[in-house]
């Protein structure tokens, strides 16, 4: 360590401590390196005992469950035993990795807390409902239980899913598709914003929930009345933000492009549609929450089939274990449609201000 | 050989525009009538106001006239065309394209990019932006920026290219250096340049005609043809007796504009 940093003052020397620019310049994450204070020795273990608590805390949970005794002597599989360890090992691979990467390290750093209270909160509630029953049956069924009840019904779950996502998408397609269109439109022209402007206040502030009533009736189809709902939600938050996108959108930006002699066609793919996609993923964004809700209420009234009627359905069997485990697949799917829709966001959105931040 | 396009023909235009604000109208420009030849290079300079951006934008066909006629080449102008380009006074580039991108947007327009490719990474380095190519507009610094607008604007090779106040947000370092750079782009691609500017320097440096003009309404106060050679001195005397005759017709269309108002 000493003689590093005899070798180092021999250099030209920019920061107090003898860290200095290499000619090349750094990368982001040596960048963050240099910049940040240097850690001390306790400071360093620290951290790595902070890396570890959540593979410890996964120990506590298995060994609780495993060892202590059930209350009434319940009868308890090895699921939830290996869904904790299969939970351990994807945090042990980050934990072996946090030994080879600096920025692995950094990162499980940075989650391991909220790795280790998830862990604990498990414990939690397996011990207030297993263990000793301070929460009750049937209202509380225990972890075990509650995966036990999604593998039993894993072929029928996994359809509800797939049926979910088709009604999902097709509303969410349509309505998005056509409040683009809409949106634009009237934010280019002032002549359709004089018709779409006044639409849009009446419809706006109606839910688009409140005419499921309605379209169970006059529909010709369950699924298409469905998807028209879905559509109606997420046409309103598009038309808004895709007017207000276009609305925005410096003059200087389609003069110069009227000057480089673009088309209308051009004008309104190449220049509008571009610049107000800041606004169109916010409506994007909105409109997933509006369908996802509009999805479950469609399912949970009318359509027979999907996660919202699954769940509705379990409630007449009083299959508490099984309507816990709907909401845990409901939780997991609307997660990874999220996940995917602020990617593709992040992808597009790459040439904003700020997005390196 | 055909005449070289790039011929401007203002004919007594005057521009009034209506002001939403106090229900009255203001006229920009009264009377105004100038020649520009092809290849040729001329200035514009004024106080600020005195309408030197609306004639370029009616020259550049955003802007329509009240009365009178603007010509290019014996046609009326009327709408945009990529043969007159514009270099806006901010920047107005399109911040979601790259460097690269943001270059090639009027070749694309065109349907030439695929041919002329490699037209784009030729002016990138010209502009000295190679390592940019790939940036974002946000990512520039403000010379940066316009040497990306004025790379953007000649990469449809306008006959008449329109500079408003290009270099107006720029150190007088990175000014000088961009000055030259307009000087071996003109000399290369031999087009009608129009430049507006407030720094009269900049005016003498670059151009072969210098307009003056003095404020409310807009109106040519003067004309001044400059015979030097380039590259130019600007420590000559020739240079400093231009621009002590042009600051004081400065002054002379600001007094003028005092006895107006009383
Ligand atoms: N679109 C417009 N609407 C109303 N007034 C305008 C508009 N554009 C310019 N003007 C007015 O015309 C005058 C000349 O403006 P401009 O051509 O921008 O002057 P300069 O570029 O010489 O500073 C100013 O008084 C300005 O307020
Ligand atoms: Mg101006």
């Amino acid at each position: 360590m000493t003689d590093k940093t005899a070798s180092l003052t021999a250099e030209p020397v920019s920061a107090a401590d003898g860290r200095r620019l290499e000619s090349r310049a750094p990368t982001p994450w040596e960048l963050r390196q240099i910049e940040a204070a240097p850690k001390s020795k306790n400071r360093i273990a620290a951290d790595r005992a902070i890396c570890t608590l959540p593979l410890i805390i996964a120990v506590i949970v298995v060994a609780q469950y495993k060892m202590t005794p059930n209350l009434n002597d319940a009868a308890t599989t090895n699921l939830y035993t290996g869904f904790i360890l299969l939970m351990t090992s994807l945090v042990l691979i980050k934990y072996i990795r946090s030994f080879f990467s600096k920025t692995s390290f950094e990162r499980l750093l940075e989650r391991a807390p909220l790795y280790s209270v998830g862990f604990l909160l498990f414990a939690l509630y397996d011990y207030a409902t297993l263990k000793t029953g301070i929460l009750p049956l049937p209202y509380f069924p225990w972890p075990d239980r509650i995966l036990n009840g999604i593998y039993e019904d894993r072929v029928l779950l996994l359809d509800c899913v797939k049926n979910s996502l088709i009604l999902l998408f097709s509303g969410y397609f349509a309505g998005a598709s056509i409040g683009l269109f809409t949106g634009l439109s009237a934010g280019l022209s002032r002549r359709v914003r004089y018709w779409v402007l006044p639409l849009v206040q009446v419809l706006g502030p109606i839910p688009s929930t409140t005419w499921l009533p309605i379209i169970l009736i006059v529909a010709a189809s369950l699924f298409g009345g469905s998807v028209f709902l879905i559509a109606l939600g997420v046409w309103y938050p598009l038309t808004m933000t895709s007017m207000q996108g276009v609305l925005n959108i410096p003059k200087a930006n389609f003069e110069a492009a009227r000057i480089l002699g673009a088309s209308k066609a051009r004008l309104l793919f190449r220049v509008a549609l571009p610049a107000a996609m800041p606004n169109i993923f916010q409506g994007l964004t909105q409109g997933m929450s509006v369908a996802c809700t509009a999805l479950m209420v469609a399912e949970m009234m009318g359509v027979e089939s999907g996660l919202g009627w699954y769940i509705n359905w379990q409630r007449g069997w009083a299959e508490f274990a099984k309507m816990y485990g709907a909401v845990i697949v409901i939780c997991v799917t609307f997660s990874i449609v999220n996940f995917l829709l602020s990617f593709i966001k992040r992808r597009v959105l790459r040439w904003q201000e700020g997005y390196w931040n | 050989m055909t005449a070289r396009a790039g011929h401007i023909s203002i004919k007594d235009v005057t521009k009034i525009f209506a002001r939403t604000d106090l229900n009255a109208t203001l006229v920009a420009l009264e009377s105004v009538s100038m020649e520009i030849e092809p290849t040729e290079f001329v200035s514009i300079v004024g106080t600020s106001g005195c309408g030197k951006s609306t004639l370029l934008r009616i020259i550049a066909g955003l802007e329509t006239v009240t009365f009178g006629q603007a010509y290019c080449d014996g046609e009326p102008i009327s709408g945009t065309n990529p043969k007159r380009g514009l270099v806006f006074q901010e920047h107005s580039l399109f911040p979601w394209l790259s460097v690269r991108d943001n270059i090639a947007f009027g070749l694309r327009a065109a349907g030439k990019f695929k041919s002329l490719a490699g037209l784009v990474d030729k002016l990138i380095s010209l502009v000295g932006l190679s390592e940019f190519a790939n940036s974002y507009p946000h990512q520039l610094s403000g010379g940066m920026r316009q040497r990306v607008s004025l790379a953007r604007a000649i990469a449809v090779s306008p006959d008449v290219l329109l500079l408003d106040e290009p270099l107006g947000a720029l150190d007088s370092f990175t000014r000088m250096n961009m000055q030259d750079e307009l000087l071996k782009l003109w000399h290369e691609h031999k087009n009608t340049m129009i430049l507006i500017t407030h720094d009269v320097d900049e005016a003498i440096y670059l151009s072969q005609r210098i307009y003056i003009m003095s404020p409310r309404p807009g109106r040519i106060a003067g004309e001044i043809p400059l015979r030097m050679s380039y590259p130019r001195n600007r420590s000559s005397s020739e240079f400093v007796n231009v621009r002590n005759e042009i600051l004081r017709k400065l002054d002379f269309a600001k007094e003028e504009q005092v006895e107006y108002n009383l």
